[in-house]
């Protein structure tokens, strides 16, 4: 064994540097261990963090985050070949403290919020893999992990897992059944390389401003969407594609990426960028429906591990329920640790402080939508029938005089094939979902 | 600028884009045996990296050097055992700077 | 009685900071670098697994050493968790003048890793043979010169004698498949390939215990502004020289052999077997001859 800590934590993204952190600050051993060569090297997404979760843990953390830009326009678009209509919403609030969101690179952001955890006296471990747990739920519970080092063993009396997405160690104990492929969508990006002067321009922002923009009916049929951010020097521009319907489209992720950027509307946005990164990920979209146990005898589970991710059509959050997740996880520890019970039952205050607060609170909430999102009708009827709808309203058809409403959207729902009783029930689905 | 429309560039200058820190030993292994019987090959398409490559004969070569650890692979397939799959050695694969 | 020897002291590893993957503007020739990406070369990660196991036979430490600054103790915390018993990063401050990004010469960066070896007692240096950016293979040389200690430069293998710490043979390539073979005995300094030996892989105890290991700091002057890197920008060109045609009134069977030297007088190839010293002074007093060293740019 090489060493024994009160708490080990494996994986160093936002779930992970938040536990530790909790844990070092309270005086806990902490061991951080992560597989890449530093924190955030394995981690891809969007691109925005909305990070007011650290107004507790870290004050004042917009002066020194690694922030690219402060998002000030949040737009929704929808799209078909030939037409779109958007949703475009500004305000200069989000772009003065405490802010909203911020677009940020994740090897910068991990790599600051793990550096925090080591500030406060968590041992950092990078390259080094868990390769598998110590012990075991029920026979003496797990005490510890395995690593991929010669004399890799570490001992703690409890494991906190923020292993991302693929939870090993999780499947390993046990609280993660064999995963389900329609419970995940692929996200593929490029970064593209633009003048500051050009995003600011092409954007309509000012300097430190950001834009984020949510794109329906771009992805070639298969079910999911678009997603184009601005950073400082570059645009991240990418699609988020359902997996099972991926595999079954015989597309490659890369050419849906081109066709959106084809995209009439969306071309000139990203013309001239120069291709910087590639890069891929998987989210987990199961939100309520697939939520594992969060907890085992020795071990609680965190962020993305837990399928904490909030991906809810217009949401895309995880960053901040990774942090929520972790920062919950390491005050249970805190807590089982003092009265020296990390049986599960001993944890079962993790899941209260997750109800108690946003993190499941809005995964309840949200719990119809992953499945509504990426239904036939949301991703292959409505963007067509949106759009037509809207085309019918504005165009002027003299002599004939303007039709209604109701009339136009009876013709587009016909044309669109969608029936609408149905139409009503997923207004009502859609109504109780967000509403 | 150059004009508008989407800049196409080849997989490789894509793939060249990323650094990968090559492990000395595969992290995943495909069974070609497995992909003979396999209908579906839906690792072809769906893999990022474009990493499966589909033989005459019906198998699969794979090279595991440009992987992204993404775990798609292994999602798509349905076929009991035809991958496995882990992370690279601590320090290995994938390293992300700007994403 | 002769005092007692006081043995070769430790291995001195010595580690650049350096990034692997740069990027380079095109346009302007402009390097940028990131520190996420840097680390050691693997040449410098060959001279560490070198080091390694040279002290492992001879039962003596390993000290990492690096100049640079403080992101360069990266390369130095994985060397203490392979096995380096100690660190040190010197400092190089830079004197008023220094161009700002230029990195120090390769003589400065030598005479502060020689200061370090002589503090430490080390009589063993191992270094990668060429950094990634610059990449002379000049700084081992120069190291060697100011230690007086025999170079092993390039070497692709090593060979401890268990007997005698600090005796080693060593191997390097030559033109045409050649080896040769040297036998070295300290003080030397030995530089070897990338790729010749793979470094261990840490133990976790190691690991854990080197984040929190302490990195001795020496601050050293570098000894004048060097060059910015790159050091040219725009391709490099030969000097151009003023040929004169061939005489315009001759006929045309003289005219083609003026131009193709034939039967032309001319000074005939020369092959001296010289020793290193009057060999380098004999090709500097030709290249004068020529006119290729008119500012004498050269020391
Ligand atoms: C395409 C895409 C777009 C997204 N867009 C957004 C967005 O705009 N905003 C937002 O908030 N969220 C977004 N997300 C979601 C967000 O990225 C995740 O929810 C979040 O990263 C989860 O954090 P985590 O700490 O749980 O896991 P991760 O960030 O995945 O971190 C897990 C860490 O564990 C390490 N690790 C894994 N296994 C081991 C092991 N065995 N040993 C040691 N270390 C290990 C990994 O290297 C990694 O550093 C997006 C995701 C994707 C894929
Ligand atoms: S890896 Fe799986 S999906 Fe791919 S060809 Fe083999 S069996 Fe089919
Ligand atoms: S993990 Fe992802 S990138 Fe790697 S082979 Fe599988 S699908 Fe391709």
């Amino acid at each position: 064994m090489a060493e024994e800590f009160d708490v080990v934590v494996v994986g160093a993204g936002p779930a992970g540097s938040a536990a530790a952190l909790v844990l070092a600050r309270a005086g806990k051993s902490v061991c951080l261990l992560e597989r890449g060569p530093f924190p955030g090297s394995k981690n891809m997404y969007g691109g925005v963090i909305y990070p007011r979760i650290l107004d507790g843990l870290i004050p004042n953390w917009w002066e020194e985050a690694p922030v690219q830009r402060w998002v000030t326009r949040r737009a929704t678009m929808v799209l078909t070949g030939t037409q779109s209509l958007t949703v475009d919403y500004r305000t200069e609030a989000w772009g003065r403290p405490p802010y909203n969101g911020a677009t940020a690179y994740r090897p910068d952001f991990d790599a600051w919020l793990a550096g925090k955890a080591v500030e406060a006296g968590a041992v950092l471990a990078c390259e080094t893999t868990a390769t598998g747990l110590l012990g075991a739920p029920g026979k003496g519970g797990i005490r510890g992990v395995r690593t991929d080092r010669p004399g890799g063993e570490i001992g703690a009396r409890l494991v906190i897992a923020c292993d991302g997405v693929n939870s090993l160690l999780a499947k390993e104990a046990g609280i993660y059944g064999k995963a389900d492929p329609h419970h995940f969508t692929l996200g593929a990006k490029e970064t593209l390389a633009l003048p500051a002067r050009v995003i600011e321009e092409r954007f309509g922002l000012a300097e430190h401003e950001g834009a984020d923009f949510e794109i329906v009916g771009c992805t070639e049929g298969v079910a999911g969407g678009g997603f184009l951010y601005t950073n400082r020097e570059t645009v991240s521009v990418g699609v988020v594609l359902h997996l099972p319907e991926l595999a079954a489209s015989k597309k490659r992720p890369e050419e849906i990426i081109a066709s959106m950027k084809a995209n009439p509307v969306i071309a000139p946005l990203v013309a001239g960028g120069e291709l910087v990164e590639y890069s891929a990920h998987l989210i987990p979209e199961g939100g309520w429906v697939m939520l594992p146990g969060l907890v085992a005898d020795g071990m609680l589970v965190a962020g993305d591990a837990a399928a904490l991710c909030l991906a809810a059509g217009i949401w895309l959050e995880g960053v901040n329920f990774a942090i929520g997740s972790g920062m919950a996880a390491g005050e249970t520890a805190l807590e089982a640790l003092d009265s020296g019970n990390v049986s599960a039952p001993g944890l079962a205050g993790y899941r209260k402080r997750l109800e108690g607060n946003f993190v499941l609170a809005d995964h309840r909430k949200l719990r119809r939508a992953p499945h509504l999102m990426l239904s036939d009708r949301v991703q292959h009827r409505y963007p067509q029938m949106i759009c037509n709808l809207t085309e019918a309203m504005f165009t002027v058809t003299n002599p004939e005089p303007k039709k209604g409403i109701l009339a136009h959207t009876r013709i587009e729902a016909r044309r669109a094939g969608v029936r609408l009783g149905q139409l009503a029930r997923d207004t009502a689905s859609a109504l109780r979902t967000y509403g | 600028m150059t004009g508008p429309g989407p800049m196409r560039e080849s997989f490789e200058d894509r793939m060249a884009t990323v650094e990968f820190r090559v492990a000395p030993t595969a992290h995943i292994t495909v069974d070609g045996d497995s992909c003979r019987g396999c209908s579906t090959k839906a690792c072809v398409t769906a893999c990022p990296a474009n990493l499966f490559v589909p033989t005459a004969d019906g198998g699969i070569l794979f090279n595991y050097e440009q992987c992204f650890e993404c775990g798609t692979c292994y999602l798509v397939c349905d076929t009991e055992g035809a991958i496995s799959w882990s992370y690279p050695e601590g320090g290995h694969g994938v390293v992300f700077l700007r994403s | 009685m002769a005092p007692t020897d006081p043995g070769p002291g430790p291995v001195l590893v010595a580690r650049k900071w350096v990034d692997r993957r740069p990027t380079v503007d095109l346009l302007t020739g402009e390097v940028s670098t990131d520190p996420r990406s840097s680390g050691a070369s693997e040449a410098d990660e060959a001279a560490l697994e070198w080091g390694l196991r040279l002290a492992g036979v001879w039962g003596v430490g390993v000290l990492a050493v690096t100049a640079g600054p403080p992101d360069a103790e990266a390369v130095l915390r994985p060397a203490l968790a392979a096995g380096a018993g100690g660190a040190v990063r010197i400092d190089l401050t830079s004197p008023p003048g220094h161009l700002a990004g230029g990195a120090p010469s390769s003589r400065a960066v030598a005479s502060a890793l020689a200061l370090v070896a002589r503090t430490a007692g080390s009589r063993m240096v191992l270094c990668g043979d060429l950094s990634l950016d610059r990449g002379s293979g000049a700084v081992p040389a120069f190291l060697a010169g100011e230690l007086g200690a025999a170079q092993g430069l390039g070497l692709v293998s090593l060979a401890p004698d268990p007997d005698r710490p600090g005796h080693l043979g060593a191997w390097r390539r030559l033109d045409g498949g050649r080896r040769e073979e040297l036998a070295l005995a300290p003080p030397w300094v030995c530089s070897v390939e990338g790729g010749t030996a793979r470094l261990r892989r840490a133990e976790l105890a190691g690991v854990l215990a080197a984040g929190r290991a302490p990195v001795e700091v020496v601050t050293a002057e570098t000894s004048g502004p060097a060059p910015p890197h790159p050091a040219r920008t725009g391709p490099g060109r030969p000097r151009t020289h003023l040929l004169t045609g061939p005489d315009p009134t001759a006929d045309a069977r003289h005219r083609i052999l003026a131009l193709t030297g034939a039967l032309v007088e001319r000074t005939p190839p020369l092959t001296l077997t010289l020793g290193p010293g009057e060999g380098a002074d004999r090709i500097l007093e030709a290249l004068r001859a020529w006119g290729e060293l008119p500012g004498e740019e050269f020391p």
